[in-house]
């Protein structure tokens, strides 16, 4: 009787421990969380139109058909990195991601009330960059975005005011830019 | 050997209640991490910074990116109204009030999440292309083959989901009151199975 409340004991602990492990290691051991679909598809520090979801392929899964997506996977190890977009509508938005998914900044083009935006993504500690765009205070439409994590993915989407938008949004899309920002060089260039 | 087989099996016992109840807790939810409203779930907290161990490790299974639940909500069903799945032998009306967002958005995926082929093209309704009545009130059929009005194409056999994104919530706590919630989303009826 005594070892029978002990097995079961020790069932209810190692299940609890095993059951904590799994989820908490899952953020990181997850084979196909969207950063590992995202580095597949594309480089670091360029801006990647993603195609259209259709029932033959989607990029990442359950996405909006009505929705246009492109992402920037940046990586801030050799510096701030530096993303352009137009903002056709208020409903855009400009969301940023850590690998494992948080979702650590978000803006909307109602927020933005502006056509064409740049960020500038650094993690806290380059400092420099907040003083170096400072100076450049012609340009207004600058954001710059502390990010946690030296690596993460940025995301625009851009959903469809109608089918007929699609050309037109996917076009302003494609002329997005992401790269290392290089402080000194023209910035609008 | 008898305390070896008695080891594997408390091991073994151990093992499958951890990763199983692990793997429903993420697959499905608890009350600990969503809402479910009617015919439709939604995971609180989905893409917060500092949302719970459970919520993270959702999201990073299912690979998405959803937008922080403090601006987008993903309402997802997989049954109708009175708890019975989504099947495209089946044709149903959803009906509603566009939700008080600045976008929304009503896909239909077959049970493996892939979007259905259609000669229409025609795999989703939002709040820009969806035809209103009046009052602002809509209604979306989703059938095998055409319907007239908002006609949402299904596949010739298997489960479906649908999935309601809700982007640019005026205010998400609002959104997931139960009570405004049941007014706010739209139900799913069955009309009839073939």
């Amino acid at each position: 009787m005594r070892t029978a409340a002990l097995n079961a004991l020790v069932i209810i602990v190692l299940a609890a421990f095993i059951h904590i492990t799994a989820v908490l290691s899952m953020p990181y051991l997850a084979p196909k969380n969207a950063w590992a679909r995202i580095s597949a598809l594309s480089d670091a520090n360029r801006m990647f139109v993603l195609p259209a979801a259709s029932p033959s392929h989607q990029s990442l899964p359950l996405m909006a058909p009505d929705v246009r997506y492109s992402v920037c996977r940046f990586n801030l190890n050799e510096g701030p990195v530096r993303l352009s977009t137009q903002i056709l509508d208020d409903l855009w938005s400009i969301a940023f991601y850590t690998p494992s998914g948080d979702n650590f900044y978000a803006i909307t083009g109602r927020e933005l009330k502006r056509s064409r935006i740049e960020i500038i993504i650094s993690t806290q500690n380059q400092v420099g960059v907040k003083a170096g765009a400072s100076l450049l205070d012609e340009i207004e439409d600058l954001i710059v975005v502390d990010s946690p994590v030296r690596e993460g993915i940025a995301v625009i989407r851009a959903p469809l005011l109608g089918p007929s938008y699609a050309v037109q949004t996917e076009a302003a899309l494609r002329r997005g830019a992401c790269s290392r920002y290089l402080p000194g060089s023209d910035f609008r260039r | 050997m008898r305390s070896l087989l008695n080891l594997l099996f408390i091991f073994g016992l151990a093992l499958t209640l951890g990763l199983g109840s692990a793997w429903y807790v993420i697959e499905e939810g608890s009350g600990l991490t969503t809402s479910y409203v009617g015919p439709w779930s939604v995971w609180r907290n989905a893409g917060k910074p500092n949302a719970d161990p459970y919520t993270k490790a959702h999201i990073a299974r299912a690979g998405r990116l959803p937008i922080t639940a403090t601006s987008a909500l993903y309402f997802f069903a997989t049954s109708d109204e009175v708890g019975k799945q989504l099947s495209s032998d089946c044709e149903y009306v959803v009906e509603g009030r566009p939700l008080n967002t600045a976008w929304w958005s009503l896909a239909v995926y077959d049970g493996t999440g892939r979007l259905i082929p259609n000669k229409a093209d025609r795999h989703s309704f939002n709040r820009t292309d969806v035809a209103r009545r009046a009052d602002g009130s809509f209604r979306i059929v989703l059938a095998r083959s055409a319907r007239p009005g908002n006609w949402l194409p299904t596949a010739q056999q298997g489960s479906l989901q649908l999935i309601l994104r809700a982007y640019g919530l005026r205010n998400a706590d609002n959104v997931l009151d139960k009570a405004a919630a049941e007014r706010g989303l739209p139900t799913i009826h069955k009309v009839v199975c073939r």
